[in-house]
């Protein structure tokens, strides 16, 4: 839709200094006031033109993303995207969950991490298919690569799709992949205040693992606080707290999993 | 720095539509960015002149909107302004809300010659 007049055309919009606006496509052009630039200038340097544009900035990932998830929902994959700062214990879940589940739930991982096959070694010995991308310089992952890395691992009908994104708090945020829920872990080593300080990435989550939590006794980190500020961020928050490494908790995590991936 | 990444896409789209334009160069190219988008202005910025060099918009400006954030308060309707995503509501001190402005960043327009 026209920003201007609110006509209906999706296309982008041309405006030229001095001269009627006009919609490709539509076939119709009308005259609005002139718009206000703030400045005076001179009507006679007509090759001096504005391009009215309207365009979501990160457009081009989201509608990948949206690619994404309509090819996971065509093939029944329940895809999760699992984002920390880094050593929260994300590849540990993993590799329990996978360990666990992967005879109930065909599964497959993505990993993401700037540097190294660590990652993907460790999750390659559960038996379960993995892919590693490795973005270099790259902060986050982004849905053309998540679309790249899901035709090379040739996922299963009926199946869950981990995407463990690149260890940063921050970045991955901002850069829908197309799954269906996206997963935000917090070890107990860290501070109780980090929905605080890091309120997009809650805020941008559907679930919260608060993980690491055998640590409990030796730290001062008190759990419900953190999940009173993780709600002041986001009160759709669900929350799971587990050591991946004792198993207390994974149950109710387990649980969750073979309810949402109806494999 | 995923500055760098929102940086190379605002050049992307802004080159594609002013090469559609026929223009010659980019002058300036201007933004709405909200206050809740996650976005860092001074990085932005900083981002933003190393990605044009050897562009369009080689030597362009930077206008940059700050969308300041509203939202609604889920238990008594009550629609505010606010400054972060911890906000409280003014009337009933709830933290329930849904943020309905904030989260923008679009590029609105590009200048060129």
């Amino acid at each position: 839709m026209c920003d201007t007049c609110g006509c209906g055309s999706d296309s982008t919009t041309f405006r030229k200094h001095g001269e009627d606006h006009h919609h490709h496509g539509d076939g119709h052009s009308h005259n609005h006031d002139h718009h206000d630039h703030g400045h005076s200038h001179d009507h006679k340097h007509t090759q001096d033109r504005t391009i009215t544009i309207e365009q979501d900035i990160l457009g081009e990932n989201n509608l990948l993303a949206q690619r994404n998830r309509g090819y996971f929902e065509a093939k029944n994959v329940f895809a999760i995207n699992l984002v920390s700062s880094p050593g929260s214990g994300k590849t540990t879940l993993l590799e329990k969950t996978l360990a666990t589940l992967k005879e109930e739930i065909p599964s497959a991982v993505i990993e993401g991490d700037q540097q190294t096959m660590n990652d993907a070694d460790r999750i390659a010995k559960t038996g379960v298919p993995v892919l590693q991308i490795n973005t270099g310089n790259g902060c986050h992952l982004d849905a053309e690569m998540i679309h790249t890395a899901y035709g090379e691992l040739k996922l299963q009908d009926n199946s869950a799709l981990f995407i463990e994104n690149v260890g940063n708090l921050v970045c991955p945020a901002l850069f829908d992949l197309g799954e269906d829920k996206r997963v935000v872990v917090i070890s107990v080593t860290e501070g109780d205040d980090k929905p605080l300080k890091y309120p997009t990435m809650f805020d941008a989550a559907d679930i919260c693992i608060i993980n690491k939590i055998d640590l409990l006794p030796y730290v001062q980190f008190d759990v419900e606080k953190c999940k009173e500020y993780a709600l002041q961020v986001n009160h759709h928050l669900e929350f799971f707290e587990v050591s991946a490494t004792t198993g207390e908790g994974m149950e109710t995590w387990y649980n969750w999993l073979k309810e949402h991936a109806k494999v | 720095m995923h500055e760098m990444s929102i940086a190379m896409s605002i050049i992307s789209i802004a080159c594609k539509e002013a090469e559609k334009d026929g223009a010659s160069s980019i002058s300036n190219i201007e933004l709405d960015v909200g206050k809740l988008s996650g976005v860092m202005i001074d990085s932005l910025n900083f981002c933003y002149e190393s990605v044009c060099k050897g562009t369009l918009a080689e030597n362009s400006t930077l206008s940059i909107n700050e969308v300041p954030a509203r939202a609604s308060c889920k238990k008594c309707n009550h629609t505010f302004e606010i400054d972060s995503f911890m906000a409280l509501c003014p009337q009933c001190e709830s933290y329930e809300i849904d943020i309905l402005q904030g989260r923008e960043l679009k590029l609105k327009a590009v200048s060129v010659n």
